[in-house]
């Protein structure tokens, strides 16, 4: 017990489970992401400037967009709501900086580090091989690196964000991290592969 | 009677140098790589591939591909058996295994066929007639001989070993068939940098380009077919799909692609392909080139097995080298099974033409006769000899609309190409509201106005000139493209040199008189699949079924696989001339998704088993499952209903935990409780709004149980709102409400109290919480070195605090669902499993046990405490389960207050909520059981109220229950009498708080 008591231990969802051989794509949990759910209107100035004296960023206004600034990320999410992407070791301090820069400013700052499981997904044809969790058209002009949407994924909501061309984050909530993996297990074998469009040689 | 057989040469499908071995029905038999199951079966000498649904008549091929209504057979054995597919599209591959369907006990002497010789006990409607009476024999007599005598196929056995999958897939242009339309469109989309897919159900794209005459550039136009598809398949931003047939056509051009990935070949489901994908598409542009399907003519016993529709018979002998007999008949309304005729010619096949016109002397005629074919004009087939093949046929003189047959003459032959004309494929022209146009020129109907970005282009149209097709299937694909990508720019297509023989119109024939006595032994089949005749159709006209739909209901004519694909138009025709009303004013039957029967394991892709359902686990759900928990259900999640020791009985363990609460500690993972951050210098007064008591005066550091009611007043929620500071909150809701409330929030904030500065965040996910309840639960908290004072001065009931346990951060909420000291420790999720593993260990000396929600429950309903949904069904106010204190009289508004002070809801005799105690201690009322004003022998018994909650209490020792009983709290010390099956339960009606009623254990 005094082991317990004097390191916080920490088990991610996604801790006791392997990627098997034969997916088309490479898949892994992404454990050290600090997340930040930050509410406040983008119309109020002082809440915007405050925000960026924080993060050294403007936050994306333009909607499905990210930027990104030293090691911290912001995801739009909605008109006054956001992501704020940095190192898991990074997040309390962090929300704790921008509810002291935020205070008096109407504003909400919610560390949700847990909440949600981060799959890093890396491969040349996750456009395609994704279409089959998601009606969300991946092989759109806007849906590149930056993109960011929340979609309905397999039969539970996510969020995507385009990192690189071929590599790409899926946020999904922590308690259906499991049910996520499993649906990408099942529908990433190699042998299920479907390459779309581009030249095809007759069956 | 002659068999059919394989020729010595021709074939161009077929590999000759490539034997395939595969059984039919048992039998061994041999094909060439390239065959249909259909043309291998009858290169074996056989015709027959099944029995008929109604009166098991023996059936043979008729069609060319998916309109294949009489050879369904099973493909296939135990758990990998498919049935109903038909022999025209299954592809041969050695090993396959296919049987017919609908015989008993063998295809060539079936005990059923015995209806068919007491077809006149079998009228159309037959079913509706029969079976009536009575009512009790419907379900255990009537259903199941009728299935077993009419069934189609039977179902695989076992579970699909195959995986299944579906995707989602954009495109601009979506091209809907693969023939000389198909392509031309498609390619025409393609050079213009449209996203184009182009789907065919066949293998092989082309359509009947290999059938038929007309030439492209000096070349035949499968040629041009061949070439075409080349060009597709080696395009960028073209995805041809083949064996994938468009079943579905929604609002918004949304189209259903069912794709037959491995149906052909057993090695790709076997080695992790799908065996079925399903796409779903999103088109910008629809283009049907859908084709049309060649109807048949009513004629006499036009069943029997060797009579075919011209196409397939070309197909026959051109695609696969199979000669359907040794001496065919070519019955014709029109000019094209001419070349069906000069294909049997030119095999070595004997064929004379009957044709229904008066004259027949369109080029194509004139080429047969040319080539020494005999021709029959004016002339129709007016019987059948032969029952499981044709032996010969009468030939009568005709002039259109004659009923009877004036004089007739023998002919010998052992097979018929009929040839009725054609019908445009528009069946998914209509799954949207599509509208259809009778075209008298092909005394069909034809595609006519829709609302979707969808054209028809070709044949589907009903545009028959292979130079018109190709000039409007491109232009088709340009100005779909044009719309599509409004930039792009035209691309000019190289002119296309076109020469085709010109047809000479048909003439529409929909009854062709018969030998002897009509539908006597004269059948006049119009609906193969279903057994329906030109009389069935008739007899429903006499009977009253004037509208079309009631017609096709009753005789059961177009309906299920076959949608109205062979049959339709002749049924239609059948009933125009029946009634003496035109095609139009007959009007047509409605066509429905899928086109083609399409597979279950399609329809729910990968989403079957573990992922059928997503289950929401807690962080703490591995040890749950490790200790062999019994879980159950609520929402989305799995929570441990009890934690079984040692083949423990679910009753005992759930008493163990229980009493271990109340006399020791326990601990419940409580992580699916909906959490809620409330926050903003408005928070408090949009609380008040949304809690029928204040939530203003919250005290920092502070706890407060609310109730959540709708706008009629009825309680939708409950929870502990917790508030951190001036502006910060939490709202608890009960697990399965947490999101419906979350956005229960955000639409208010969001469309009403817009001037609120209030923002909502759902942190559920966020964090793990356990609670910790029992009289040892201080010490179990006070061993993990808090970093706050856990004393009852410090922390007392209803009141937070947030700090760290050893090493976690975590925020302590003592509040209490079992009215024992507890406390609710909740920290971030991914240290739930270490929080969770250091209160076991802490609390190892005190004696903690884990508990399920089962005890839960029991806990609570020991101390008389509402679950939303069990004493609330959506109509209880607060009142009525006695919370009326919980609704503040001060407050301006909240939501539902208004409802509340409407008269029903202050009425008398509402059911209010009371506990009871059974006469018999032991005895436990079952949820839902009712109380009675008075007990009579049977129902009905005027009810006054219901079980809401009953357990046995082992802190008690006896049985107790909650209920909602008319006027209850004015019954206390009543008896009241339960009937249940061959009983009364008497229970008595008592304060609904059984235990620790002043709450002493909660302030300790």
């Amino acid at each position: 017990m005094s082991d317990i008591l004097s390191t916080p231990h920490f088990e991610t969802a996604l801790a006791r489970r392997a990627a098997p051989a034969g997916l088309g794509f490479a898949v892994r949990e992404m454990t050290d992401r600090g997340m930040i759910d930050l509410r406040g209107l983008a119309s109020d100035r002082k809440f915007m400037t405050a925000v960026k004296g924080v993060l050294g960023t403007d936050l994306p206004k333009a909607p499905r967009s990210a930027v990104a600034w030293g090691d911290i990320k912001v995801l739009w999410l909605s008109p006054d709501q956001w992501l704020v992407l940095c190192p898991r070791a990074r997040a309390v301090a962090l929300a704790a900086e921008l509810t002291a820069a935020l205070a008096g400013i109407h504003s909400q700052v919610t560390n949700v580090s847990d909440m949600r499981t981060v799959l890093r997904l890396e491969g040349a044809n996750l456009r395609t091989t994704l279409a089959k969790g998601t009606s969300t058209d991946l092989h759109a002009a806007e849906v590149k690196p930056g993109f960011v949407k929340r979609l309905k994924f397999a039969e539970v909501g996510a969020l995507i964000n385009i990192v690189e061309d071929q590599i790409f984050e899926l946020y999904v909530f922590r308690s259906q991290a499991d049910y996520v993996w499993d649906f990408l297990i099942a529908i990433g074998g190699s042998a299920a592969e479907l390459h779309l469009f581009g030249k095809q040689s007759p069956a | 009677m002659s068999k059919p057989r394989r020729l010595s040469s021709g074939g161009s499908r077929i590999d000759r140098s490539s034997r395939v071995s595969f059984t039919f029905d048992g039998k061994l038999m041999s094909g060439y790589r390239g065959d249909t199951l259909a043309a291998a079966v009858m290169a074996n000498g056989q015709r027959l591939f099944g029995r008929s649904y109604k009166y098991h008549r023996p059936r043979g091929v008729i069609g060319l591909g998916s309109e294949e209504m009489n050879a369904l057979v099973g493909v296939g054995t135990g758990a990998r058996h498919e049935p109903n597919a038909r022999a025209t599209q299954v592809e041969l591959f050695e090993g396959l295994a296919a049987v017919s369907q609908n015989r008993f006990p063998s295809l060539s002497f079936d005990v059923g066929a015995i209806n068919n010789t007491l077809s006149r006990l079998f009228p159309g409607g037959f079913y509706y007639k029969t079976f009536m009476w009575p009512k009790v024999f419907w379900k255990h007599i009537y259903e199941p001989v009728i299935r077993k005598a009419a069934g189609l196929g039977v179902a695989p056995e076992g579970r699909d070993p195959d995986s299944y999958e579906q995707i989602h897939v954009h495109a601009d242009v979506v091209v809907v068939g693969g023939g000389v339309a198909g392509l031309a469109a498609a390619e025409a989309a393609a050079v213009m940098g449209a996203r184009v897919i182009i789907a065919d159900e066949n293998a092989v794209l082309g359509g009947i380009s290999d059938l038929e005459d007309g030439t492209i550039d000096g070349a035949p136009q499968a040629e041009w077919a061949r070439a075409a598809a080349q060009k597709l398949y080696d395009a960028e931003n073209v995805h041809v799909l083949t064996r994938a047939t468009v079943v579905g056509h929604w609002h918004h051009n949304y189209v259903m692609i069912a794709e037959r990935v491995g149906d052909h070949d057993p090695a790709i489901p076997k080695s992790g392909a799908p065996r079925h994908r399903l796409w779903k598409v999103r088109a910008k542009q629809v283009i049907l080139a859908t084709g049309a399907l060649e109807r048949p003519i009513a004629f006499a016993n036009n069943d029997r097995p060797g009579i075919m529709l011209a196409t397939a018979v070309r197909a026959m002998v051109q695609r696969y080298g199979v000669a359907p007999g040794e001496q065919g008949v070519v019955f014709t309304n029109n000019d094209d099974a001419y070349l069906t005729a000069l294909a049997l010619k030119e095999a070595g096949i004997a064929v004379q033409v009957v044709d229904s016109r008066a004259r027949a002397d369109g080029a194509l005629p004139e080429r047969a006769r040319a080539a020494g074919i005999a021709i029959s004009t004016g002339s129709v087939i007016s019987a059948v000899k032969g029952k499981l093949g044709v032996e010969a046929v009468k030939i009568a003189s005709y002039r259109k609309g004659q009923g009877r047959v004036v004089s007739e003459r023998s002919a010998p032959c052992d097979f018929i190409a009929v040839s009725g004309g054609f019908n445009p494929a528009a069946h998914l022209w209509c799954h949207n509201g599509g509208k259809l146009t009778f075209d008298e020129g092909l005394q069909s109907y034809r595609p006519g106005s829709h609302a979707d970005a969808i054209v028809a282009v070709g044949a589907a149209k009903g545009t028959m000139a292979l130079a018109d097709i190709m000039a409007e299937a491109r232009a088709a694909g340009e100005a779909a493209a044009k719309v599509a990508l409004p930039k792009a720019k035209a691309a000019k297509l190289a002119k296309l040199a076109i020469s085709e023989d010109a047809r000479k119109p048909l003439e529409a024939i929909w009854f062709a008189p018969a030998t002897g006595k009509y539908n006597e032994g004269n059948k006049h089949f119009v609906d193969f699949q279903h057994d329906v005749t030109v009389a069935d159709l008739e007899l429903a006209q006499r009977e009253g079924y004037e509208s079309i739909e009631h017609t096709k209901r009753y005789t059961t004519f177009g309906m299920a696989t076959d949608q109205g694909k062979v049959g339709n138009l002749n049924g239609l025709g059948a009933i125009a001339e029946a009634t003496g009303k035109t095609i139009p004013e007959v009007g047509f039957t409605t066509f429905r998704p899928p086109y083609t029967p399409t597979s279950f394991g399609a329809i729910t892709g990968s989403l079957t088993k573990k992922l059928f359902l997503p289950v929401r686990q807690t962080p703490v759900f591995d040890w749950h499952m490790m200790k062999g928990a019994v879980f159950e259900p609520v929402g989305q999640w799995r929570r441990p209903y009890t934690y079984p020791r040692d083949g423990e009985d679910k009753h005992v363990s759930i008493a163990r935990e229980i009493l271990n609460v109340r006399n020791n500690v326990g601990v419940l993972d409580a992580s699916t409780l909906g959490k809620i951050e409330v926050k903003g210098p408005d928070a408090g007064a949009f609380l008040d709004r949304i809690y029928t008591n204040m939530m203003s005066t919250l005290k920092p550091g502070r706890c407060r149980y609310g109730l959540t009611l709708n706008e009629l007043g009825f309680i939708m929620d409950d929870g502990v709102v917790v508030r951190f500071d001036d502006e910060r909150f939490l709202v608890h809701t009960t697990s399965g409400g947490a999101d419906r409330i979350a956005a229960w929030l955000e639409e208010w904030l969001q469309t009403e109290w817009t001037d609120y500065r209030v923002f909502v965040t759902p942190v559920t996910e966020q964090w793990a919480q356990f609670a910790v309840a029992g009289p040892r639960a201080r010490d179990v908290i006070a061993a993990l070195k808090p970093s706050f004072d856990v004393s009852h001065e410090a922390l007392p009931h209803m009141s937070f605090v947030e700090g760290t346990l050893g090493a976690l951060p975590v925020r302590v909420y003592r509040i209490s669902f079992s009215g024992e000291l507890s406390y609710e420790i909740a920290t971030p999720a991914n240290h739930g499993r270490a929080l969770w593993d250091a209160l076991l260990q802490a609390g190892a000396p005190h004696g903690i046990l884990p508990y399920g929600t089962e005890a839960l429950h029991v806990l609570r309903a020991e101390k008389g405490y509402i679950v939303v949904g069990d004493e609330t069904d959506g109509t209880t106010t607060p009142d009525d389960v006695g919370l009326s204190g919980l609704v503040s009289k001060k407050k301006a508004d909240f939501i539902g207050k208004r409802s509340l002070e409407q008269a029903h809801l202050k009425a008398p005799n509402r059911k209010q909520l009371v506990g009871l105690y059974t006469e018999n201690p032991e005895e436990v009322l079952p949820d839902g059981a009712h109380a009675v004003a008075e007990v009579k022998d049977k129902p009905p018994m005027k009810t006054i109220g219901h079980v809401t909650s009953s357990y046995l209490s082992p802190t008690l020792g006896r049985s107790i229950a909650m209920a909602l009983i008319e006027n209850g709290r004015a019954r206390m010390g009543d008896v009241l009498s339960f009937p249940l099956d061959g009983k009364v339960v008497r229970a008595t009606v008592v304060d609904p708080v059984f235990y620790d009623k002043e709450g002493a254990r909660l302030n300790v």
